[in-house]
């Protein structure tokens, strides 16, 4: 029986082996995001915690459920970080994504691939996204950091994710 | 077209970029949610773009999730119970962004608001009833757990410390100039007494010399023995003492010719001799 069929039916060991496949990445995302182990691991509880309580919010054709737990995670943290209630619902988060991080090898492949990637962007362009991404700032707080236009702003993070986007489509 | 008929409000995907990643001000989020609402195309680019950041999310370094993540979990899974489950599911839906967007319009004439409030009216003290008790019992459970870390610690702490303070001891017993210093070798351990016999069974001429032997008692003597090779009893061929250091010998006793011996023994007897041999016996030899 697949493992989201079980957990609908609160089967434990389907939660377990789906917490051992995908925790690092979720945690790491979190860990990434706030920087403090405390509460990187309260995200990660609260995550998953979601998901055993409605596991229907995951439905498969929106994507791989470990590409949609890291996304609720960062999410999540992001609320953390700027202290304010969940800005969305996890039903809300939809995916379309050909990424399997189920298994550790492709996830390794994948990781490293993703890291060349975005270390390959244009050293502007790959600040703006991580500003935006990992530290939660909004377009208009990176303008004001790196005193670039909002529309520059924006451009650049558009940019950054077509080039995410192009190397795995090739 | 949508599905009211109208031309959907377009998204630029830059602010469809932002969207997914909240990084719009609330104002700007909710005038994009709206324009997704009744926007299939640019729903389908958002997807794209949250299949994105799912890969951007996978370049933090990896670690793994702390010890003993998944049986907390598993507490506050128990704690849940399917009841809340249920609840959860009802609340998470009415939370979500669209709703709350949608909370902030004018109120839509299809929702019969006195029901709603009255459901909710109901459940409202249960729900947070049940959430702090769920939150008194992850709270115990964590204090619970990180008493037990600290224990654990604690116990660590202290048999390092020990461990530490014996190593410095001994340091100090090494360093010190005023330590004695002496190399112990094994003490001098007596000789063990042994007998040399020369035997002529033909002739019956025997010689014998020992070295070693204790003192013997007052009123006793050594004494040696012939066993045949016959199996016939013992037969004595003289009795000794040993001199102060422990020397004696036999030469030549008086012995019928013509036995064989298997072996020779030495016992104690009384002075003067025995005809027959006093276990133990102290040396033998074949």
């Amino acid at each position: 029986m697949a493992l989201l069929t079980r957990l609908g039916q609160h089967d434990e060991k389907a939660m377990e082996d789906i917490f051992r496949r995908y925790s690092g990445p979720v945690y790491s995302v979190a860990l990434r995001v706030l920087h403090d182990t405390g509460q990187a691991e309260d995200v990660l509880q609260e995550v998953f915690l979601q998901l055993w309580r409605n596991p229907d919010a995951f439905v498969q054709n929106r994507g791989s459920l470990g590409a949609w737990l890291v996304v609720v995670a960062r999410n999540r943290s992001i609320d953390l970080l700027r202290r304010r209630k969940p800005s969305d619902s996890v039903e809300d988060v939809v995916l379309a994504s050909p990424v399997n991080v189920a298994s550790e090898a492709e996830r390794n492949i994948m990781m490293e691939k993703v890291r060349r990637v975005i270390a390959d962007l244009p050293a502007e362009q790959r600040k703006n996204l991580e500003l935006a991404y990992f530290e939660g700032l909004s377009h208009s707080e990176i303008a004001l950091r790196t005193g670039d236009p909002l529309g520059t702003v924006k451009t650049r993070i558009r940019q950054a994710l077509i080039a995410l986007r192009k190397a795995f489509e090739a | 077209m949508n599905e009211s008929g109208s031309n959907p409000v377009p998204v630029s995907p830059e602010d469809l970029a932002l969207y997914a990643m909240q990084a719009l001000p609330a104002e700007e989020m909710a005038a994009v949610a709206a324009a997704l609402r009744d926007n299939p195309q640019a729903q389908q680019e958002l997807a794209r773009i949250q299949g994105d950041l799912a890969l951007l999310a996978l370049s933090a370094d990896q670690q793994s999730a702390p010890a003993g993540s998944f049986e907390r979990l598993q507490a506050r899974m128990r704690a849940d119970g399917p009841a809340a489950a249920k609840e959860f599911a009802t609340s998470a839906a009415a939370s979500s962004p669209m709703e709350m967007i949608e909370a902030t319009e004018a109120p839509r004439c299809e929702i019969a608001p006195l029901p709603r409030r009255s459901k909710w009216a109901t459940i409202t003290p249960w729900a947070i009833a049940a959430c702090l008790a769920i939150a008194c019992s992850i709270l115990g459970y964590r204090v619970a757990s990180l008493n037990d870390a600290l224990d654990g610690e604690s116990a660590l702490v202290s048999n390092l410390a020990a461990k530490a303070s014996h190593a410095q001891q001994v340091l100090e017993v090494l360093n010190s100039p005023d330590a004695q210093r002496v190399t112990l070798s094994a003490t001098k351990i007596p000789p063990a007494p042994t007998a040399h016999t020369v035997y002529l069974a033909d002739r019956g001429a025997l010689v014998m010399e020992a070295n070693n032997l204790k003192p013997v008692p007052t009123g006793k003597t050594y004494e040696l023995w012939v066993i045949p090779a016959s199996g016939a009893a013992p037969v004595p061929a003289g009795t000794f003492t040993p001199n102060s250091e422990g020397y004696a010998s036999v030469v030549l006793p008086k012995l019928p010719s013509g036995v064989p011996a298997k072996a020779f023994g030495i016992t104690i007897e009384n002075a003067g001799g025995s005809n027959t041999p006093t276990a133990p016996i102290i040396l033998s030899g074949e």
